[in-house]
């Protein structure tokens, strides 16, 4: 009888002194949270200040910025199409497919092909509608040659390792990004993959003094319609309906008689399908593929999927229009050096991962996603 | 999957799978490497990728099925492969210039798959039966594909129940010492072997060695057995500098500089489960301020500030031995402050973000011209010395990078098996019952980023001693991708599995030469394929095998 009353005492002293520590540790979360709001406040403060002090001591014309606005949503329509498959993706399988950006770099060198044999039939010297039909053709073989890549990368390098830890997907996607790369450097050799534009999407035109390329205005149309696609598969098909099944809760998916394995197969189909568009719109607007073109716009894409909110399609989109704007007004605005300007991507990343986790647009995630 | 063998899809499915691996190996050049022997080289790759992919038929289904499946693959992997072939010699002999888009489909390359002269390739000189083959080749390899897919399954189920016999245990125990000595005896200068490199069959040897020796340590009891190898064993490693002539040191140099570094990334990524894509940040740091200590002149910014201060700026500041403290404080700094923001980030956004912060560290080395002289780096850094005697050369870097090995080790050694290192081992398996547990999280996770931190600090100024100039391309984004597959090529959480890693992919490539090119989608495939056949690594610690085989059990049944 002693013992037993020892015990209980004992157990109502630990429920207590864990009650205690979990008050304490919620007040504690509540002060930091407040913390990080004021220093997150200080922070867009002190940026929009310096940004206002320069634009008042460099006086740029009005112009000027309305062009870098505008290359800040063909950059953004860009990584909005190779946010959306990072979103996709890590939406379904909760891991990041770090080869993504090489998926997109392959779409274009299978584009570049397409070209090289469109040129040589001579299509793109043809009447207007025969080119345009041959750009389409052109986009089409990239996001085939990147749906081929993706499809391949996911049941080479990821299907087996589905329930692996975490950690072991992501080395597999690392190795597979860089075997990726370097074997298009190995086959297509140092030199870039030039793209030529025909005469129909070079140059441009100007609304006032500001000047708009063709290129850039495809782009951006493009990615909307693409997203609209996208969109609309997502939330009004079958399949779409299926894939939010499983990103919701893949067992129960599973159960209820969706075939995982495809959904998945289709998942990476679908976004290797708008990667592929991108690389090969990225081929016309920087006139040039190299082994390593899908690295950094494969970050920055992951960066706006972050900051949009990972797994949120609009979210995709905003965060990629946020970052295209800000890298190519940043530089200028802040009065730094326009090498420094990938910092800016990385540097937004590292402060929306810190003070608004679930990113712009996302809901709160549950502690695992994060 | 049984019904199925009448029509024999796996031997075509097989067969395709092969050209891929065929298709792509010709594409990156590889046949044009062997020359002559390219024909065997290719009809070994064949066997083995069908020898692979046939292991489960053989024991399902008699020898005559698995014949027949491997004759069908090998003969749609060889006729798929001829056309290529054939196609490629076909523009090539007709005058088209393939190589401004395909890069490696030259002459030599294509008349490697026919055994044929280039000049017949580039002439369009073959005959008919040469475009045969190939496939013969190909042929011949998948029916061989087949034939060892029979007999490893035979050897496999005859030896299932027999345990090694106590002698294997010895000779493992021996294998190192014996390695050791045929490096001493190749190096008398009456030995010789044919016309081979002496050299680099010595290096190997020396590499071997150690990988046995690590093996050797493994296969001892514990106890006194086990001390009295490693004993043995660290004689034999340091009498190792003493017998490699300079370039044998210069490469074991850079592995062992590649293992206190590995040591180090071991301890974020292999103990502390933080996987940190970012790592050269801090072997950068290291080597920059090692060269800001020794080198002050290079550095127009700091040579001003020198000056200002009336310092002398013609000489270096402190000596290698006292920069070492100064770079350990620099580098832990700098692990806690990279540290910091991202302590909330888990897994997959923490190797994102800190591959960033590896990205804008370069970009400030490339672009702060100011103090780093940016491209043109900065240039004659004091060698380290001793009483006054110049310790540059490769031996002696060699013998200061196996005892920044040995310290490093040790340390990582202790602190395993330290109230930290438990601490570090529960926030990598659960981060939240670790917090319950009362971990500190906040505090074991910069403990972790800055002892990490500190190790490739100094290997970083080690290495900066070594290059004597350095330059921000020294400090790429591959050295964190090397880093990282060396731990996990050997087994994470494992420090001899860092010595072996380090040997298998900074050593070996040396001794192989010609593979530079193939170096990097070497270690990339070399990745992909351990995470799915050996996550655990070559030589895994014991914990973490249990770890990811507990896992692994549940997972072939959803695989199959």
């Amino acid at each position: 009888m002693r013992e037993r009353g020892w015990v209980r005492a004992l157990q109502s002293r630990i429920v207590s002194q864990s009650l205690v520590v979990a008050s304490d540790v919620q007040r504690r979360a509540q002060t930091m949270r407040w913390v990080a709001r004021a220093i997150a406040l200080l922070i867009v403060v002190a940026v929009v200040a310096r940004a206002v002090a320069v634009s008042l001591t460099e006086g740029y014309p009005l112009t000027f910025w309305a062009s870098q606005l505008v290359n800040g949503l063909v950059l953004g329509g860009v990584y909005a199409l190779v946010a959306l498959g990072y979103t996709l993706v890590y939406g379904i399988l909760l891991m990041i497919n770090f080869a993504h950006g090489e998926v997109m770099m392959i779409g274009g060198v299978a584009g570049f092909f397409a070209l090289q044999l469109a040129q040589a039939l001579g299509w793109m010297s043809g009447p207007a509608g025969l080119v345009a039909l041959a750009l389409l053709a052109v986009m089409g073989v990239g996001m085939i040659g990147a749906m081929l890549t993706g499809v391949t990368l996911e049941r080479i390098a990821y299907r087996p390792l589905r329930n692996a830890p975490r950690l072991v997907p992501l080395i597999s996607a690392i190795g597979a990004s860089l075997f990726l790369q370097y074997s298009v450097l190995l086959i297509f050799g140092v030199s870039p993959l030039v793209y030529q534009r025909p005469a129909l999407i070079s140059g441009g035109f100007r609304i006032g003094p500001v000047f708009i390329p063709y290129t850039g205005l495809i782009i951006f149309l493009t990615s909307l319609a693409l997203m609209g696609a996208l969109f609309v598969i997502v939330q009004r098909t079958r399949l779409g309906r299926a894939m939010r099944a499983v990103a919701a809760d893949r067992d129960a998916a599973a159960l209820m008689g969706v075939d995982v394995n495809q959904i998945i197969t289709f998942t990476f189909l679908l976004g290797s399908a708008l990667a592929g568009a991108a690389g090969v719109m990225l081929g016309f607007h920087n006139s040039v593929i190299k082994f390593n073109s899908g690295f950094i716009p494969g970050l920055k894409a992951f960066t706006a999927a972050v900051m949009g909110g990972i797994g949120n399609i609009p979210g995709a989109m905003v965060g990629a229009l946020v970052l295209g704007i800000a890298e190519s007004i940043g530089p200028s605005a802040l009065g730094i050096p326009a090498e420094y300007k990938d910092i800016i991507a990385f540097v937004l990343l590292v402060l929306v991962l810190i003070f608004r986790p679930q990113g712009l647009l996302g809901e709160a995630l549950a502690e695992k996603k994060v | 999957m049984t019904a199925t063998t009448r029509r024999d899809p796996r031997g075509i499915h097989i067969g395709l799978i092969g050209f891929g691996i065929l298709a792509y190996l010709t594409l990156i050049g590889l046949p044009g490497r062997f020359g002559e022997a390219a024909p065997f080289v290719m009809a070994i790759v064949t066997a083995v990728i069908v020898a692979l992919a046939l292991r489960g038929e053989a024991q399902r289904h008699p020898p005559a099925t698995v014949m027949r499946q491997a004759l069908i693959a090998g003969a749609v992997c060889g006729a798929l492969t001829a056309a290529l072939v054939g196609i490629f010699a076909a523009l090539l002999g007709n005058g088209v210039r393939v190589q401004p888009v395909l890069d490696k489909i030259t002459p030599p390359n294509v008349a490697a798959w026919y055994g044929a002269p280039v000049l017949a390739v580039a002439r369009g000189q073959l005959g008919a039966f040469d475009f045969l083959r190939p496939f013969l080749v190909v042929l011949l390899g998948g029916v061989a594909g087949g034939a060892l897919a029979i007999a490893l399954h035979r050897a496999a189920s005859r030896t299932r129940d027999e345990r090694a016999p106590a002698w294997t245990r010895w000779a493992v125990i021996a294998l190192p010492f014996v390695l050791l000595l045929a490096v001493v005896v190749l190096g008398q200068p009456a030995v010789t072997i044919g016309g081979a490199n002496k050299g680099t069959i010595r290096l190997l040897l020396a590499m071997l060695a150690i990988a046995a020796g690590l093996f050797a340590m493994r296969a001892a009891n514990p106890g006194r057995e086990q001390s009295a190898v490693a004993i043995a064993l660290l004689a034999g490693l340091a009498a190792l500098p003493f017998m490699l002539d300079q370039f044998q040191n210069a490469v074991m140099g850079i592995v062992f500089i590649f293992v206190m570094m590995g040591l180090g990334l071991n301890i974020v990524v292999g103990y502390a489960g933080l996987l940190d894509l970012g790592y050269v940040a801090f072997f950068a740091i290291g080597a920059y301020a090692y060269a800001f200590l020794s080198a002050p002149f290079s550095s127009p910014w700091f040579s001003q500030q020198l000056a200002a201060w009336g310092l002398p700026t013609d000489q270096p500041l402190l000596s290698f031995w006292q920069a070492i403290p100064v770079v350990m404080i620099l580098a832990a700094i700098g692990g806690i402050l990279l540290g910091t923001p991202v302590l909330r980030l888990r897994g997959d956004y923490l190797a994102i973000v800190t591959l960033g912060f590896g990205e804008i560290i370069r970009l400030f080395m490339l672009n702060l011209a100011d103090l780093t002289n940016g491209p043109r780096g900065l240039l004659n850094l004091a060698p380290p010395t001793l009483f006054g005697y110049n310790l540059g050369n490769p031996r002696d870097i060699f013998i200061l990078a196996l005892l920044g090995t040995a310290v490093i080790a040790f340390v990582a050694f202790r602190l395993e098996r330290s109230r930290i290192g438990r601490a570090w081992v529960a926030i990598r398996e659960d981060e939240d019952a670790a917090q319950a547990m009362g971990v500190d999280l906040v505090r074991i996770k910069l403990m972790a980023f800055a002892i990490g931190a500190t190790f490739a600090g100094v290997a970083g100024q080690l290495y900066a001693a070594r290059q004597v100039n350095i330059f921000p391309d020294n400090f790429s984004l591959f050295v964190s991708i090397d880093a990282l597959a060396l731990i996990i090529v050997g087994g994470m959480g494992s420090i001899p599995g860092v010595v072996l890693g380090a040997i298998t992919l900074k050593g070996l490539p040396e001794v192989l030469r010609g593979v530079d090119e193939y170096r990097i989608v070497l270690f990339a495939a070399l990745l992909v394929v351990m995470m799915i056949v050996r996550p655990e690594g070559l030589l895994p610690s014991e914990r973490r095998r249990m770890e990811l085989h507990g896992e692994a059990e549940a997972a072939p049944e959803q695989a199959s």
